[in-house]
């Protein structure tokens, strides 16, 4: 049954992910941009709230899955 | 597809335009913020969208974006691209076409031989330039034509000129007819006819003379004493045999045309050849190419396909031994034995074996059998 539900996973990319890099942050499937400041910007998704906070924060692309974000990046906290 | 599109949206609180876009569900692409709003790619389609969502703020369009952008740049400048591409075209013919061809030698006469030959190897003015490998076979085919009048002969292209140089072929022939010589039988034989110009006839008529026999002395003499040595020239003939054995099969695979006929185009790069078109003829088929231009070292053909059907024939015996018999007097020809004519001949052996007809047949040949050779 794993096989299968990573299987769907990987046809079908519902399950949401966020990727860090060295100044970026991508994310997939997030619901709704709730909050943006230089400082701090908050993305909902299904499940729970991402927070993310550091300094020169800018929205670099945005679609209605996809997001990416540039800056510095010095926290990222889920709430559930 | 979309057509994407630059605009600058005014305003003081960036922040909530992005807001406002990704709460309408917007695509924005390459988000820039500037002193006094924010730049992005949108999709053209979404531009009636922002300019009533954002009804107090000033949205600015760009530019197009991607294809579009190459596509009405492309447009805008079509007659300057449009000349370009025809200056280069012109600039590529021309400096691939000879406008003058120079045949540097003297003699006028050797001059237009090669100024014809060359023509009709495909090489005349305004006709395009052709590759070395070219050259160097048509040199090698023009020398071998006339191997009695040129020596050398060497092709350079310069710029739009084609330039010849020659060597004339210079025969001494003072020389060899002033060294002494002999008319000598070059195979055996029965004497048939005797023409003699110069020398003194050894043989007679229905006399057999055998490989290396003198026919035509060269030396004069008097009382059994050379007087004189000249060089014999004059033509002996006799009857020569062959005896000669062949093979044929009993069928054969005959081709001929259906009418159906495809065009294609085909490249050649040093022997390298690409077919650019997938074939349409599905069956057999053979390909005439006709070469339409030459440019840096490529040529291009126009290739005629053309179907055809092959069907087997089955001989039958005396039809077989007629194409047999044809084929071994041809070969006999191919031998070099210019023979002037058949005077008889005669089947040996004749066997049908494994569907191969196998013949042996005797030839009796009228042929010239006399050869110089020089002697001290």
């Amino acid at each position: 049954m794993q096989i299968r539900d990573n299987l769907k996973n990987f046809l079908y990319d519902q399950e949401y992910y966020i990727d860090l890099y060295q100044d970026y942050i991508h994310l997939y499937d997030y619901e709704k941009l709730v909050s943006l400041s230089s400082t701090s910007i908050e993305i909902k998704f299904k499940s729970f709230l991402l927070k993310v906070k550091g300094q020169n924060l800018r929205i670099k692309n945005m679609d209605k899955k996809e997001m990416l974000i540039k800056g510095l990046i010095e926290e990222m906290r889920l709430y559930r | 597809m979309k057509k994407d599109i630059r605009i600058k949206i005014n305003s003081s609180n960036p922040s909530s335009i992005l807001l406002k876009l990704n709460y309408k569900g917007i695509s924005v692409y390459n988000v820039k913020e500037t002193k006094d709003g924010l730049e992005m790619i949108i999709h053209q389609d979404d531009l009636k969208k922002i300019k009533r969502l954002f009804l107090l703020y000033k949205v600015d369009y760009i530019e197009e974006i991607g294809l579009y952008r190459v596509k009405n740049n492309i447009k805008k400048h079509s007659l300057f691209l449009v000349g370009c591409i025809f200056a280069i075209l012109i600039f590529f013919i021309l400096s691939n076409i000879i406008v003058k061809i120079e045949v540097i030698d003297e003699d006028s006469t050797i001059r237009s031989i090669v100024l014809s030959a060359l023509e009709e190897k495909g090489i005349k003015r305004l006709s395009f330039k052709k590759s070395y490998q070219e050259y160097e076979k048509i040199i090698e085919e023009i020398k071998d034509e006339y191997k009695d009048k040129i020596e050398w002969l060497e092709i350079n292209v310069e710029g739009m000129i084609l330039q010849v140089r020659i060597e004339k072929r210079i025969i001494k022939e003072e020389e060899t007819t002033s060294s002494p010589c002999h008319i000598v039988a070059n195979k055996s034989g029965v004497i048939m006819m005797i023409s003699t110009k110069k020398g003194v006839s050894l043989v007679n008529i229905q006399d057999v003379v055998k490989k290396g026999d003198i026919l035509i002395s060269g030396d004069i003499t008097l009382n059994d004493e050379v007087k004189k040595s000249t060089c014999a020239s004059g033509e002996v003939y006799a009857e020569v045999w062959y005896q000669i054995k062949a093979e044929l099969p009993l069928t054969e695979q005959i081709s001929h045309d259906t009418g159906k006929m495809r065009y294609n185009f085909m490249i050649e790069k040093n022997n390298q050849k690409t077919v650019l078109l997938k074939s349409r003829i599905k069956n057999d088929k053979r390909v005439e190419n006709k070469k339409l231009f030459n440019i840096f070292g490529y040529s291009f053909y126009l290739q005629k396909e053309y179907e055809i059907k092959k069907n087997t024939i089955t001989y039958k015996e005396d039809e077989i031994t007629k194409k047999a018999i044809s084929l071994i007097e041809d070969k006999v020809k191919l031998n070099n034995h210019e023979f002037e004519e058949i005077i008889s001949e005669k089947v040996l052996q004749k066997e049908i074996k494994n569907n191969k007809l196998y013949i042996e047949l005797f030839m009796a040949v009228k042929e010239q059998i006399g050869v110089k050779e020089f002697h001290t």
